[in-house]
C-alpha cells in the first residue's frame, strides 16, 4: 500500500485493487500516511484466491472501475485534500453511572468489550503515583494513527483494565517496546494489524514478578490473577485507543485471538536451572523487564519421557511452522535437561537441527514466491522431497521455565523481532517503589476451602 | 442504593494532523500508454494484475505493461534500498496499478 503512496509523489496516477473487506483498512492506511483521496477500487478477488476462474470474475467486475480510476479528471478534493484537524478530545469525556460509562466507552469503541472501571481522575491519580514521569511525557506516537503515548492516557486505560498502580511502570516499559519495536515486516507495523490475528504475548522477568505477583505456575496463562490478565489487558487498550488499531478496519485479522485479552506470564527464575531470559539478553538478574512477540497459535503436549530424549524429540515433533518460537518447560523438566548436561542453547540447537520437514511443504506453506529459508530465487531445487529445518535458526527460539507441577510443555508459536531487534525493554521504578508495592502486596486471591 | 456518579477522563490519544496531499493527474486515457503493474508476495497479486494485463490489452491493443515486484511484506521498495530501481521503473511509464492480494 505504502509503495503506492511513493508513486504518486512520484507524480504518477495509480489505481489500487483492493478485496471489498478491505476497503476500510485502505482509506485508513493511506489518511494516515497523509493521502487520503488515493484512489483504491474494492473487488470480489477472493483475498490470497489462486483460482483463475474467481479471479478473472473479480477483475471483469472491477475494470471499468479501474479504468476510470487512472483516466478520470481529478476532483478539488482529490487535488488539494481539506487538512485534517487535530484530534483533542476533551480530558473529561462523559459522566454517569457505572452502567452510563461502560455503555459509552463501549458505544465509541475504546473497550475489548469487558466492563471496564471508569477512569476517574482520582483513580487515574493514583494509578500515576507508579511512576515519576510526569502525565504529559511523551514517550511516542504510537501507530496506526500516530496517537500520543503520554504517561496519563496509558495510566487511563491502565485504570479501565483493572492494573493497580504497581503494575504502570510494566505498561510504560511495554508501550516503549511497542514503540521502538522493529520496523518492517517482523515488529509490532505488521503483527498489530495483519490478518494473521498475531497477539502480543509478555513476558516479565527480574524482581518486579514477585513484588506485584505474575503467576508464573499452575495456570499462568488462566483467568485469576489480576497481573496476568491486567497488563495484557490494558496493553491492548493502548494499542486501541493509543495506537487507533481497531478490529476489522486497521487490525484485519482473519479469525481474531483470545490471547489478544491477555497473554502475559512470568519466569520462573528461582526454579530455573538456566539464565533468566533478560539475562540472555544482557541485562542483569536484579533488572526487572518485560519482554515482547506476537504468537499466532498456542500449543501444548505431554514430553514422550521425563528423560532429556523423550523431552527433546518431543518438542521436535511438536514444533509447528512459525517465524518465533516461545518453548515454555516446567521447572522439572528443565531441570531433567540440564541435570543431563543441556543449556537453553543446547535445547534450541537441537530443535533447530532436528525438526525438519520436506522440502515441498516449506515452499508450498510460503506466500506469492514461497521459496525455504535463506534459499535464493530461482527455479525449486530437486523435487522438494530433501528433508530440510523447517527453522531457519536457533536464535528464532525461546525458551523460558514456567507452569505449575504436571508435565506438560507449551509452545507460543507465531511472529516476533528479528534475533538481534528490539524485544525486550528494561522497566524502570519510581522512587517510592518499596512503599507502593508494600501498599498492593496483600492484593491476592486468598481461596476458601470447601 | 443511589447510583455513584463518575466524572471520566478520555482514554482516546491526542493526534496531530498528518499533513493531506492529494494526488496525481490522471492520464487521458490508457491508449498507447505504458501501465507499470505493482504487486506484492500475496497469492492473489501476481494472478490478478495478469488478468488485468490481458483485458487491458483486449481493450487497448497499443498499451504496454511494465512490472515491479515488491514481495517483502511490509516494507516498501525504497526502505529496502530499492530506489534507485523503483523510480528507474516509474520513469518507464504513464500510469500504475497495484494489488496486493487482499
Amino acid at each position: 500500500m505504502y509503495d503506492v503512496i511513493n508513486v504518486e509523489e512520484r507524480a504518477k496516477p495509480t489505481v489500487t485493487l483492493t478485496n471489498m473487506g478491505f476497503a476500510n483498512d485502505a482509506e485508513s492506511a493511506s489518511r494516515s500516511k497523509g493521502v487520503p483521496v488515493l484512489r483504491v477500487v474494492p473487488t470480489a478477488v477472493p483475498c490470497e484466491a489462486s483460482i483463475m476462474e474467481d479471479i478473472e470474475a473479480g477483475v471483469d467486475g472491477a475494470l471499468d472501475a479501474i479504468i476510470a480510476a487512472l483516466t478520470r479528471p481529478l476532483t478539488a478534493e482529490e487535488k488539494s485534500p481539506k487538512p485534517g484537524e487535530p484530534e483533542k478530545p476533551a480530558r473529561i469525556i462523559f459522566k454517569g453511572n457505572l452502567e452510563e460509562v461502560n455503555r459509552f466507552f463501549y458505544q465509541r469503541g475504546w473497550t475489548d468489550g469487558l466492563p471496564i472501571i471508569p477512569p476517574t481522575e482520582a483513580a487515574v491519580a493514583e494509578m500515576l503515583t507508579g511512576t515519576d514521569l510526569p502525565p504529559d511525557h511523551l514517550l511516542g506516537k504510537l501507530q496506526s494513527r500516530n496517537g500520543k503515548a503520554t504517561i496519563e492516557k496509558i495510566a487511563i486505560n491502565a485504570v479501565m483494565a483493572g492494573c493497580l498502580p504497581t503494575y504502570l511502570p510494566v505498561l510504560i516499559a511495554g508501550t516503549i517496546n511497542l514503540l521502538e519495536s522493529e520496523p518492517g515486516f517482523m515488529g509490532y507495523t505488521t503483527f498489530g494489524f495483519s490478518t494473521g490475528s498475531w497477539a502480543p504475548f509478555w513476558i516479565i522477568n527480574g524482581p518486579i514478578r514477585n513484588q506485584i505477583h505474575v503467576n508464573n505456575s499452575s495456570g499462568a496463562f488462566s483467568p485469576g490473577n489480576i497481573a496476568n490478565a491486567a497488563i495484557g489487558r490494558a496493553m491492548g487498550l493502548i494499542i486501541k485507543n493509543i495506537g487507533g488499531v481497531r478490529k476489522g478496519i486497521e487490525d484485519m485479522g482473519v479469525m481474531g485471538n483470545p490471547m489478544k485479552y491477555s497473554m502475559v506470564i512470568a519466569e520462573n527464575e528461582e526454579e530455573s536451572p538456566w539464565e533468566p531470559l533478560h539475562v540472555e539478553h544482557g541485562y542483569k538478574k536484579e533488572d526487572s523487564t518485560i519482554s515482547l512477540s506476537f504468537p499466532q497459535t498456542y500449543l501444548q503436549h505431554w514430553p514422550y519421557s521425563a528423560d532429556a530424549k523423550g523431552i527433546l524429540n518431543a518438542i521436535v515433533d511438536n514444533a509447528p511452522r512459525s517465524m518465533r518460537y516461545t518453548c515454555i518447560l516446567t521447572p522439572t523438566h528443565a531441570k531433567n535437561l540440564a541435570r543431563e548436561g543441556y543449556s537453553k542453547e543446547d535445547l534450541k540447537k537441537y530443535v533447530a537441527e532436528n525438526k525438519l520437514v520436506p522440502l515441498s511443504r516449506v515452499m508450498a506453506a510460503g506466500m506469492g514466491g514461497p521459496r525455504p529459508p535463506g534459499a535464493a530465487p530461482g527455479p525449486m531445487p530437486g523435487k522438494g522431497t530433501e528433508m530440510v529445518p523447517l527453522i531457519r535458526d536457533f536464535r528464532f527460539i525461546r525458551v523460558i521455565v514456567g507452569g505449575g507441577p504436571g508435565a506438560f510443555i507449551a509452545h507460543i508459536v507465531g511472529g516476533g523481532a528479528t534475533p538481534g531487534k528490539k524485544e525486550i525493554q528494561k522497566i524502570d521504578l519510581p522512587k517510592n517503589w518499596d512503599k507502593l508495592v508494600a501498599k498492593y502486596k496483600n492484593v491476592v486471591p486468598t481461596y476458601a476451602k470447601y | 442504593m443511589a447510583d455513584c456518579f463518575y466524572e471520566v477522563l478520555s482514554p482516546w490519544a491526542e493526534a496531530d494532523p498528518v499533513p493531506f496531499r492529494g494526488i496525481s493527474p490522471r492520464v487521458d486515457s490508457l491508449d498507447g500508454k505504458k501501465i507499470g503493474l505493482l504487486r506484492n508476495s500475496k497469492r492473489a497479486a501476481q494472478p490478478t494484475l495478469q488478468v488485468v494485463e490481458e483485458r487491458l490489452k483486449e481493450r487497448f491493443p497499443a498499451a504496454e505493461f511494465s512490472w515491479f515486484s515488491n514481495l517483502k511484506p511490509n516494507e516498501t521498495a525504497i526502505e529496502q534500498g530499492r530506489k534507485d530501481e523503483f523510480e528507474d521503473w516509474l520513469k518507464g511509464v504513464d500510469a500504475v496499478i497495484a494489488a496486493f492480494g487482499d
